[in-house]
């Protein structure tokens, strides 16, 4: 009997020592296995936040790619437009041109807007003489006309003034100079139209292309 | 004793084998890493081309929209009534001889 209880009290004790142990190889493989899935685990972490870091770039790129070619056509379809505009623009200033060099030649129209463009020029300058000049054409027409002495007496002063026999290039109008020449006055619808332009086209395209 | 002797011995190479299996598991675990990065990022790259490309088609529809609307508004300028044209130069005309 006592021989029966020793033998089991062996196998108990192998037992236990084996199974002490398994558990301690088991303690050894989990803490392993935990180190490692933590390893694994914050790899994976990090490389997800590069994945999102990539997504994020991504979103911007995108924008950035969209933005670029957007901006370029608008910037085409912009500078296509105001050629188009200008073109315009342009060919009602040549039919306005036109037309003034057809009213130029009608005397009866033309006359009192080249008397007022003297007067205005005489009365620009501040000396007592001035000479007076015009293009070849109002010269032949009004070199024995009395288009001065309208125009002196236009401007209620004592003035003298004389037509210059040298013609000036210009559609209309006159220039207006001092007698010694120091000053110069034009008033030809060249300059006119110089000096108006950008209220012209102004003017012109609040006509044409407001809607 | 000597039963006690084999156990002691037995449960040592259990726990040497358990002690090995993770040394291995830790040995193979950067190359784990690795693959598990690059397939991470392998897919945000994946992604982001295929957004890149998305992104360049949508740019593209609406730059035709765009020119589409341009090329309206253009060929309108060609379309003034004449009316309006004539009064326009019939301004500056009255606008210069003023």
């Amino acid at each position: 009997m006592e021989e029966y209880s020793v033998s089991a009290n062996l196998d108990r004790l192998v037992e236990d020592i084996v199974k002490e142990n398994r558990a301690k190889a088991e303690e050894i493989r989990r803490e392993g296995l935990t180190h490692i899935e933590d390893d694994f685990s914050k790899a994976r972490d990090e490389a997800n936040r590069d994945a999102d870091q990539i997504t994020r770039n991504t979103k911007t790129e995108c924008n950035a790619v969209v933005n670029r070619r957007v901006s370029q056509e608008k910037q085409k379809a912009r500078l296509a437009y105001l050629t188009e505009k200008n073109k315009v623009l342009d060919d009602v200033m040549r039919e306005a041109e036109t037309k003034l060099v057809e009213f130029c030649r009608d005397g009866t129209r033309y006359r009192p807007f080249l008397l007022k463009s003297i007067v205005r020029g005489m009365e620009a300058i501040p000396s007592q003489k001035v000479k007076v000049a015009l293009s070849e054409a109002d010269l032949r027409r009004y070199r024995d006309s009395k288009l001065l002495e309208d125009a002196l007496a236009k401007t209620q002063t004592t003035k003298t003034a004389v037509l210059s026999d040298k013609p000036i290039e210009t559609t209309g109008g006159a220039v207006v100079t001092s007698q010694d020449g120091t000053m110069r006055v034009d008033c030809t619808l060249e300059a006119k139209l110089e000096l108006m332009k950008t209220q012209l086209l102004a003017e012109i395209s609040k006509m044409l292309f407001a809607s | 004793m000597k039963r006690i002797v084999e156990a002691e011995k037995e449960s040592e190479q259990m726990l040497e084998m358990a002690k090995r299996e993770i040394s291995e598991a830790r040995k193979d675990t950067p190359n784990r890493i690795a693959s598990m990065r690059q397939q991470i990022l392998l897919e945000a790259s994946e992604q982001r081309e295929k957004a890149l490309a998305d992104a360049e088609r949508a740019g593209a529809q609406e730059a035709e929209r765009i020119a589409l609307e341009a090329k309206r508004q253009v060929e309108s300028l060609s379309q003034i009534p004449k009316d309006r044209r004539r009064r326009a130069v019939e301004r500056t005309i009255e606008l210069l001889l003023s």
